[in-house]
């Protein structure tokens, strides 16, 4: 698969570029981080203008990412609806919704170009949670352009070394998910700890 | 009892999380030390300028190892040469490989250590 999207890409270009992009906005696990730094290889050979692959990236995940909000906001109600007694009742995901609302924007941001596997999940929960669309789009807009700027310049910069170069920016990412698992888990802990000390 | 419970499996899920932080921010620098030593494998889906372009080796050099005639904006890739030429592609990329030792580019172990994407 991998292989034939990039003979796909090096081949076709932008419109490559711009279906792979929203297919894995929508949760597909697609190999986006290596489509983008060989698209920066691309551009310092030549092949394709810089603004066209940045525009191409960002509108091909922006429009993946309305698909999952849109899935999650009216898909996602419905069966939360359906189940919100397993999930620990309506108080409890009127609770989750409330949190999501309140670091929804920063949570759509750094997943669109820093923790990346995380996105997808981001673009359904922020449509279940009913955050804001307005919001979402302008955080949506601002994170999936610096991506894809990011990536498609570092791309540009080691033009002749994209492989390695996609090696180390898969590692660091999942090295920025394991730190945010981290310490989220580490505020809970903390919380439970705090909740669990004896009064005086 | 049940919040013992939970702070075994939270305690226990965040050391995982540390322990992968920590794993594949080391496997990150050592691919950035080998992106400033490792010349790129070729793979079939490189079109032959994009070779030329990752190895600094003038194009028509890698299509007089193939024997073709060096074409404008081809943007083919291997495998689609092969396929017109009916020959296997890892023959091609043999001749690429042996163009390139022969102009003094030394090719890396087919292995790179360390994962793909996400």
């Amino acid at each position: 698969m991998r292989e034939q999207l990039l003979a796909a890409l090096s081949q076709y270009g932008s419109p490559v570029l711009f279906g792979v992009t929203a297919v894995a906005a929508i949760g597909l696990p697609l190999p986006v981080t290596l489509l983008l730094v060989v698209t920066g290889s691309l551009v310092a050979q030549g092949v394709i203008p810089l603004w066209v692959a940045i525009a191409a990236a960002s509108a091909g995940a922006i429009s993946g990412d309305q698909i999952g909000y849109i899935v999650g906001r009216w898909g996602g109600t419905a069966l939360l609806a359906r189940f919100s007694g397993a999930l620990g009742g309506a108080g409890k995901l009127a609770a989750a919704e409330a949190h999501a609302r309140r670091w929804g924007g920063p949570g759509v941001f750094f997943t669109r170009w820093l923790a990346t596997p995380l996105g997808s999940v981001i673009n359904l929960s922020s449509g279940i949670a009913e955050y804001p669309w307005i919001r979402f789009v302008l955080w949506d807009v601002l994170g999936e352009v610096l991506g894809a700027v990011i990536y498609i310049l570092l791309g540009r910069v080691f033009s002749d070394r994209v492989l390695a170069l996609n090696d180390l920016l898969s590692n660091f990412t999942w090295a920025m998910v394991a730190l945010l698992v981290a310490l989220w888990l580490g505020w809970k802990l903390w919380g439970l700890r705090r909740s669990t000390r004896p009064l005086p | 009892m049940r919040r013992a419970s939970t702070l075994v499996v939270l305690s226990a899920a965040f050391c995982l999380a540390i322990a992968g932080t920590f794993i594949f921010a080391y496997r990150a620098g050592r691919h950035a030390h080998l992106l400033r030593w490792e010349n790129e494998p070729i793979r079939p889906w490189m079109s032959v300028p994009f070779i030329a372009h990752t190895h600094h080796v003038p194009a028509n050099v890698l299509y007089s190892a193939i024997g073709l005639e060096p074409r404008p904006h081809d943007r083919r890739p291997l495998r689609a040469i092969a396929r017109e030429r009916d020959r296997p592609v890892g023959e091609l990329i043999r001749n690429l490989e042996q163009a390139l030792a022969s102009a003094g580019h030394v090719h890396p172990a087919p292995e790179s250590p360390g994962g793909r994407s996400p």
